[in-house]
Formats: structure tokens, sequence, C-alpha cells
């Protein structure tokens, strides 16, 4: 029992860093207004030295064919017990800047489960937890192959105040870097080969006082236990098992004084990481909506397109909607309506199964039963959120995840800023079984509907398993492009609006004709002239109902 | 473009009276009506999706009032030209089981008035009765939505009918709304006043001689209510 240094943590860390606060650029979506005036400068300023990598979201990772691109970067690191792997790990963090999702995965997590037998030897201090064989090296192996080839990936929690490891999970998506840390690290040769970058990290001169006072400050370990066992396991797997591989190291790094090492890592990462964003950009460049004159989606062949027939109901409740006198409360009643309908008509393309009953007048029915394994909802925030109440009202109890993806002023290129997925999709085994109702307002340039799917997809969610519901198409917008790079997704909408047409974000400060209640217009209006300073440029779904988020929820 | 038309066993009469509408037949349909034919379903479910199918009816039902075109401007500027709601309405349930519809249209239709008729059938004549109507003073100029989850025979739904004529309402302002219908009652009823809309979930096989639907779904207002 010897490794994890200086984390203070009692369970083995996986943990998803993210970059702190101070290193966001400002963000916006298609037409949100997050963002107050005169909050900005001081972001520029500090988002300056992130000079590619601005984001702290996670900017796109597929091309416009929907394709993941490359594998995230992984990084090895072995060496000795407490010899500052874990030390490494996090200086290559701190010194890569801002870089959108680092996870460094601990070998510790894939200590295998234990026999009664082993664990009666563990706790007395005679378990020889630097043996290869106490790794669950296929494991180890299969959940880092998941997570760099951008699958969610649940890994072993163990702990080492109990010897075992943990009935539950930890779940794990979307990391760009990996860095994986651990004595035995280079060790098999299954992880050898997903590794990037080799590295391996040589024993400090103060080694044996980090270990005693590490061990017995937080694993509660006597100084005389934690020389035994140095003895009898640390010492003889260090030269039989962990000394050998550091030939498979690219890189030998110093456990003191290894600022040049790590700034060399660091740089190569980067140079690495960049030459796949630019590549990125070329490609979604092409993405966004590039015919813009205003389409008529009828002339166009969309087989997985529906669009809810035409009635005199839907038409009088979309010119309610559109009316932009119409009142906050008239504005959620009507909205709240159409996405009960909305659900309604997705509901329609869940399969179905023969069930006969027997009704209480003795009869017998023959009449079907939904077949599907798992239901679910994922919105994506914020104009999602309007079409939530009608999926609850014809599936009480659906589990309900949730995406925040905002785009960066910029670039104009979306971010992923927040995962939250309902239980049935982080397990892949579940997802693949899976039905998904993607929510959200309107589908303009496409750019989060799009980065939404991918997320799906990369679930293991089938692309024919995914609804995505929402409530105005623009026809000559991203949709095309949705429906090319994942032809069998549905697209479940009330309406399709001709015009797609980018502008300064400015639009709800047209004067209003008639000011009801005073509560009737957005809070943020601005001048133009606020609008440009900004550099906020939005696109904009014509007739459209304005932003839909905002006159629901402000 | 895609309009889903999954197959499901509903086998519509070939004699159907023009004015009748039933809902689009899907699957996802029949699975809601199967859920509530079945005596094993709890009565929370019962609620639950007897309410889904009533929002779908209460929706068709409305696409039947008329529309005028209005012009509205959009909060981006852009003008849309779209149509206005014209006509007041209210809705009549038919007590005791109508009732259990009207949660369902207030959630489509917010704050309508509703009016009440209670028919019982005379025990001496055998004939359906008038014992009681609450109605909404200017009924006569509203589009009335009449509420009776089931159309077995016809006879209270005909009563309903008659009573509100005698308010004035004119017999091509009401929309008779039901979950499940008999070919048996929708031929009586549509005979007697070929001018009122039926807006129907699904139509069933026959009556039985105690002229209860077969397969319906028991006593709707009794599972709802009291079961």
């Amino acid at each position: 029992m010897s490794d994890s240094l200086g984390t203070g943590e009692q369970h083995a860390p996986a943990e998803l860093l993210e970059i702190p606060a101070g290193a966001r650029p400002p963000l916006s979506r298609t037409v949100s207004n997050t963002l107050r005036p005169g909050a900005h400068s001081e972001f520029l300023l500090q988002a300056k030295k992130n000079t590619i990598l601005k984001s702290h979201g996670r900017p796109p990772w597929y091309d416009e064919d929907g394709h993941s691109v490359g594998d995230a970067f992984v990084i090895g690191i072995a060496g000795g017990s407490a010899s500052g792997k874990t030390h490494v790990a996090r200086r290559i963090v701190q010194s890569l800047g801002s870089i959108p999702t680092v996870v460094i995965l601990s070998q510790d997590s894939f200590y295998r489960r234990h026999s009664p037998e082993d664990l009666e030897l563990a706790f007395a201090n005679r378990y020889d937890f630097d043996h290869p064989d106490a790794i669950d090296m296929p494991l180890f192996a299969s959940c880092l192959a998941d997570l760099k080839a951008g699958r969610q990936s649940n890994i072993p929690i163990y702990s080492f105040t109990e010897h075992q490891r943990l009935d539950e999970t930890k779940y794990l998506y979307g990391a760009s870097i990996i860095i994986v840390e651990g004595i035995l690290a280079l060790h098999d040769p299954a992880l050898r080969k997903l590794y990037d970058l080799k590295a391996s990290s040589s024993q400090a001169h103060n080694y044996h006082t980090r270990r005693i006072s590490r061990d017995t400050k937080e694993r509660g370990r006597s100084v005389d236990g934690i020389l035994e066992q140095y003895l009898r396991f640390v010492k003889p797997a260090y030269d039989n098992f962990v000394q050998p591989t550091s030939r498979f190291a690219n890189i030998i790094v110093p456990g003191s004084d290894n600022t040049v090492a790590i700034e060399l890592i660091a740089t190569h990462v980067r140079r690495k990481i960049e030459d796949r964003s630019r590549y990125l950009r070329k490609s979604l460049a092409r993405i966004g909506p590039r015919d813009l004159s205003p389409g008529d989606i009828k002339d166009q062949h969309f087989p997985n397109l529906t669009v809810l027939p035409q009635t005199r109901q839907l038409q009088g409740i979309f010119t309610i909607l559109r009316d932009r006198t119409t009142t906050r409360e008239d504005f959620i009643f009507f909205t709240d309506r159409l996405s009960t309908f909305l659900s309604e008509k997705a509901l329609e393309y869940l399969p179905c199964a023969k069930k006969d009953v027997t009704t209480p007048v003795g009869a017998t029915y023959a009449g079907k039963q939904l077949a599907v394994d798992h239901v679910c909802g994922v919105s994506i925030l914020r104009s999602g959120g309007p079409l939530e109440r009608g999926l609850r009202r014809v599936i009480q109890d659906i589990r309900m995840g949730s995406m925040l993806i905002q785009s960066e002023d910029k670039t104009g290129e979306p971010l992923l800023l927040h995962l939250m997925l309902p239980c049935c999709i982080r397990e892949r085994h579940r997802a693949e079984k899976s039905f998904v109702f993607l929510l959200d307002a309107q589908i303009g340039t496409g750019a989060a509907a799009f980065m939404a799917i991918r997320v799906l997809l990369d679930h293991g969610v089938p692309q024919e398993n995914i609804i995505f519901v929402t409530i105005i198409v623009a026809a000559c917008g991203g949709v095309r492009v949705l429906q090319r790079a994942f032809p069998k997704v549905r697209i479940i909408c009330g309406a399709i609006d001709p015009v797609l047409r980018e502008s300064w974000a400015l639009w709800d400060t047209l004067p209003s004709p008639e000011p009801a209640d005073g509560d009737v217009r957005s809070p943020t209006a601005k001048t133009k002239a606020e609008a440009e300073a900004e550099g906020r440029k939005v696109w904009v779904v014509e007739p459209g109902m304005g932003h839909i988020g905002d006159r629901y929820y402000l | 473009m895609v309009v889903s038309n999954s197959p499901t066993s509903q086998s519509t009469p070939a004699s159907l009276p023009p004015s009748v509408f039933t809902l689009p037949q899907t699957a996802q349909l029949e699975a809601l009506f199967t859920i509530i034919r079945d005596k094993e379903t709890s009565r929370g479910d019962f609620l639950f999706y007897s309410d889904r199918i009533i929002r779908l009816l209460v929706e068709e039902g409305l696409n039947h009032l008329p529309v005028i075109p209005k012009t509205v401007t959009t909060p981006t500027g852009a003008t849309y030209e779209g149509v206005g709601f014209e006509g007041k309405i209210c809705g009549v349930s038919i007590l005791r089981a109508g009732e259990a519809m009207e949660a369902g249209l207030r959630e489509v239709c917010r704050s309508v008035r509703i009016g009440k008729i209670l028919i019982q059938r005379d025990e001496e004549t055998a004939q359906a009765k008038l014992f009681y109507a609450k109605l909404p003073q200017d009924i006569a100029q509203r589009y009335v939505l009449l509420l009776d989850p089931m159309l077995a025979t016809g006879g209270s739904a005909i009563k309903a009918v008659e009573v509100l004529k005698e308010h004035g309402v004119p017999e091509d302002r009401i929309i008779f709304i039901n979950l499940i219908a008999s070919p048996e009652g929708l031929k009586n009823f549509c005979g007697k006043y070929p001018l009122t809309r039926v807006i129907t979930g699904w139509i069933d096989q026959c009556l039985n001689e105690k002229a209860y639907i077969i397969p319906g779904l028991g006593d709707f207002g009794e599972r709802r209510y009291c079961v």
C-alpha cells in the first residue's frame, strides 16, 4: 500500500478538473443575454494569455459530418512510490494554462476486489499492493480506452480505509487530455499502447520523509508498519517492476527541480492540441449556415423531420406566441400547451408491442403497450426548459438530464459547459437501449443541437433512439447539416420558419407598441451601440418568437 | 416531412357519419387506451392516462372552431400573418362522468366557463330525463364543448343537446367530445343531430345486452372517482 502521493483523499482520485473562473472568456448563445454590459474587460485581459484554447467549456470534438476527430491525448506517468507522480501531473495541468477538460486517472482506482483472505493480509500490512497482480489491468485498460476514444467510463472507486473496491463507480466523460499516474502505469503493454506520451518520474531525495509523513497523517499508519511494508514489498516491487519500465518512457522527470521537464511536456501537449483544434476550426467553419436565402423546407427531402399538422388551433397558438405584445402569463400558458402537444407527437415514435387486456366488463381487448427499456429527457439549457413541462405531462416521472451549451463570443464556436445525464445514459449498456427526448426551443444554426446529439452518440445511444423535440426549425439553418450528419435522428417541430439572419444582439429593444404592464420587455435591453461595442452577433430566426428562454423565464 | 401513421387494430365502420371525427389512430393512442381499458390498472394511472387522451380530444375539438386572419409583429420586428381565435366558448359536462374531463379542458383552455347538466334514466318511462342544469347565462352566444366520456346508446347526449338547444345554442355550435363511442350510439346521435360534430377517441365494436360498450372500459365515472 504505497501510492497516490499527497492527495489527502481517502478515495482514489479521478477527478474532472475545471479551469478557474478567472480564465473564462465571455460567452453567448444564439440569442441569449447572459452577461451584463461592462463585465467583459477583465475577462478579456485574462483570456489573452490563453491564446488558442481560451475556453473553459469543451469546444467541438467532431467534424461537420459529426464524426469524432482524434482521440484524447493520453500521458502515462510511472515512477517509484512517492516519487511525485501526482505532483508532476498537477504541474502539467497548471502549466498547460486554459484547456477544456483534463482527467487525472490514478492507478489506485483499479486495485482488484479483494477476497476475505487478502483483506486480512491487507489489514495486517502484509498484502503486496505493489505487485502488478494487485491491479485490475484489463479493467484499467478498457476504462482508459473508452475515455481516450471519447466514450463515457464508469471507473471503480477504491477505499484505502476499507482496503476494498466500493460498489459505486465514478462516471467520467469528455476529457481532452488524460493523465494516468501510478507506479505500474508503464508496466502493462495494453496500457502502454494507449499512451501518446510516456513519462517516468525519478525518486526525490526526501522520499522517505514524505512517505512516512503522508502515510501516518492521511492513512493512519504507524511508522513501524510503514517501514516494514517498505522493506517487504515496496522496495522489491520497485526493483522488479517499476524501475525496469522506465526504459519505456519518452521522458524522465526528476522528482524535484523539474520545471524544465514539465515545461517540455506542456509545450508538446499544447502543440498537439492546437493542431487538432486548428483542423476542427477549419472543418467547423463549413458547418455554419451557408445558404441563407429564405428557404421552404417543403422543397427538400427530410425524411426524419416531422412538423405538427398546421391546424387552426396550432396556427392560433403560434400567432399568440410570436406576437411581441403577448403577456408573459399567456406566453407561458401557450408554450406549455404547445409543448404538451409536441410531446404527445414525439411519443408516437416510441416502439409499441402487442398486449391483451381484460376490461371491467369482461371483454378482451387486443391492445398495445410501450416496448422500451429506458426513456429519458435531456434538455439543452436554457431554452429547452420551456419544453420540460409538456414532456412531464405525458410521462409523469421521466428522468430529465440537462446540458448547457453556449457559443463563444469571438468564434461563435459552441462550448459544452455543463452536462448532467440520467443514469440510464451514463452506463453504456443501458444507453444503447435508451430512448432520449432531446429538448431545445429552436434549431437555428443547429450548433447546440449538433453538439448535444454528439454527446448522446458518444454515450452509445443509437441515432434512431434520439427524438429531438423543438418549437421552431429555421428552414435555411443548421437543420440540413444535422440531417446530413445524423440522418436517423428524428426531429419533431411545431413550425418551420423561412429566415435565419445574423444581427447585433439588440433586437429586444424595439419599442413596444403597448407596454402593457411594464414587465413585458426583457430587462437586458441594449442599444445598438452597446451591442456593437460588446461585439456580440447573434443568429435570429424569423419570423420566430423572439428569445424563447427570455420570454418564458425573465 | 412525415406525418406519422402507425397501423392500429382500429376498424372504422364503413358508414361513419360525416360529422364524426376520430383522433389519429396511432399505436401510441392505442397504448393509452390499452392502459385505461385494463381492469388491473390503478386509479392513479387511470387518471393520468385518461387525462392525456382527454387533452388530445379537446385539442382536436377546438380545431373545429373558426379563426380569423390576424397579423402580428414578432419581438425581432418581423411580421407574421397568423390567425386569431374567434368566438367565445364554454364547456358543458354531463354529470357525473363528464366532470372528469373538465381538468383536461382547463389545461388547454385556461379558466373556461363550465356548465353542468345532470341527466338520469327515468325508471318509469326508461327515457333519459333532465334532473338539473346550470349553464352560463350567455350560452346562446358561445360555442359549446359538450363533455361525456362514453357514448353508449346516446340517450343522455341526445337529451343534453336538446337542453342546450332549448337554451338557444344552435346545433352546429355544439361539439360533443367523448373517449369511446359505440357504433350504435354514433348512429342514434348523428341521426338526430347531423350538424353537431362528434369528436371521439376510439370507436368500439358494439353494445352488449346491458348497453355496455364492448370492449369498453367499464364505468368511467366509477373508475375515475370511486374504485
